[in-house]
């Protein structure tokens, strides 16, 4: 019991880490990975529920539940990392534009970015018992690769989330950036569900006003 | 059961049925009480064995999909030497972006992985590019425009 309530400890600090995404878009009050998890949580259940009868509703609740957990140590990486700049004007210009890297880049940043959450997880999860270190780590190694249809569907319902967060934060600052959003959407996402709930949500946001380029 | 068909390379069906093989013989193994075979146990074999050992309706709903998978693909071959100026499936497409070089290879859905330029053909920028020849520019425009303009195109076993 007292290694699952250190466990409940340690995770609850990301009720408190704001997504670093938002923290360099400088929005004010950012949400918490907490608070991404929660959403993103029901609308992997209610959109994986529009899929056909062999999805795995619980499979895809848990690997919600857990796909962030990593960044209580990892912290949250973002694609921007490795350009960033202190220079507040410059990175302001900078998240205007869905970052671009070689084939090497991409391949090295991805690696970096696994290694540092593999190692995350596997810390904060060492304590638990056989059975549900197993569990957590096997739904997080299928989120990351796309293993099964479930992995690879959450995996795009995670960004979609973030994507309509950045709609609702636009909706109050217009100077929150939407294009490297609907540039990274539309080379990410190829589920027709997950397609249709992007199509909606322009449709829904842009109905008053037209984000400008 | 669905019966989308999964467009795979040669390398990929290789691995899923190196996989289906495993876990089928794990299956059989944890059905009949026996200890299954420690090279299966790791995990850069496949992600999902840890849970499979406790948890059997996973594993056998991996084996349903792997199933499905082998018996509704098609292998991605090349295109004829007078159509490896078009995009396909299978290319390598070196693009223009915005003004920044970016580099995608368009795959099926199940190999997909953008962040490591993998774009699957039912993406709305793969399903654009497909079809188009370098000099094309490739307009993605609902509701915001985005233009890639084609500069290459390699297919990578050729």
């Amino acid at each position: 019991m007292e290694n699952l309530l250190n466990f409940f400890t340690e995770i609850g600090k990301l009720k408190k880490m704001p997504r670093r995404g938002w923290v360099i878009r400088n929005v004010k009050n950012p949400e918490s990975i907490a608070e991404h998890t929660f959403r993103v949580t029901i609308m992997a259940w209610f959109l994986g529920d529009k899929k056909n009868s062999n999805f795995n509703i619980e499979k895809i609740i848990k690997m919600a539940l857990i796909h962030d957990l990593c960044e209580v140590y990892a912290g949250d990486i973002t694609p921007y990392d490795s350009i960033l700049t202190k220079d507040n004007k410059k990175l302001q210009q900078l998240v205007k534009t869905w970052p671009r890297f070689s084939e090497k880049k991409k391949k090295k940043l991805v690696e970096q970015k696994y290694k540092k959450e593999k190692e995350g997880l596997d810390k904060l999860i060492k304590n638990l018992s056989p059975d549900l270190k197993n569990e957590v780590k096997s739904l997080w190694l299928d989120y990351e690769s796309g293993s099964s249809k479930e992995g690879r569907f959450f995996k795009q319902t995670d960004r979609i989330e973030s994507f309509l967060q950045a709609m609702e934060y636009w909706e109050k600052d217009k100077t929150v950036p939407q294009k490297p959003w609907w540039d990274q959407a539309r080379e990410l996402f190829d589920d027709p569900i997950l397609l249709n709930l992007v199509e909606k949500m322009g449709e829904k946001f842009y109905k008053k006003k037209k984000p400008k380029i | 059961m669905e019966e989308k068909k999964f467009y795979l390379t040669k390398q990929k069906l290789k691995e899923l049925e190196q996989e289906h093989e495993s876990l089928v013989v794990f299956e059989r193994s944890k059905t009949i009480g026996e200890e299954a075979p420690k090279v299966l146990e790791s995990e850069d074999l496949n992600p999902e064995f840890l849970s499979f050992q406790e948890d059997m309706s996973f594993l056998r709903s991996r084996i349903t999909e792997l199933k499905n998978i082998l018996g509704n693909y098609e292998l991605i071959k090349n295109p004829s030497k007078q159509n490896q100026n078009i995009v396909g499936l299978g290319a390598m497409v070196l693009v223009n972006v915005d003004g920044e070089k970016d580099e995608f290879l368009i795959t099926g859905t199940l190999e997909a992985n953008p962040s490591l330029g993998k774009i699957s053909n039912e993406s709305p920028v793969g399903k654009a590019l497909m079809g188009h020849k370098v000099g094309d520019e490739v307009v993605v425009s609902s509701p915001i425009k985005t233009i890639y303009k084609v500069k290459k195109i390699k297919y990578l076993s050729s």
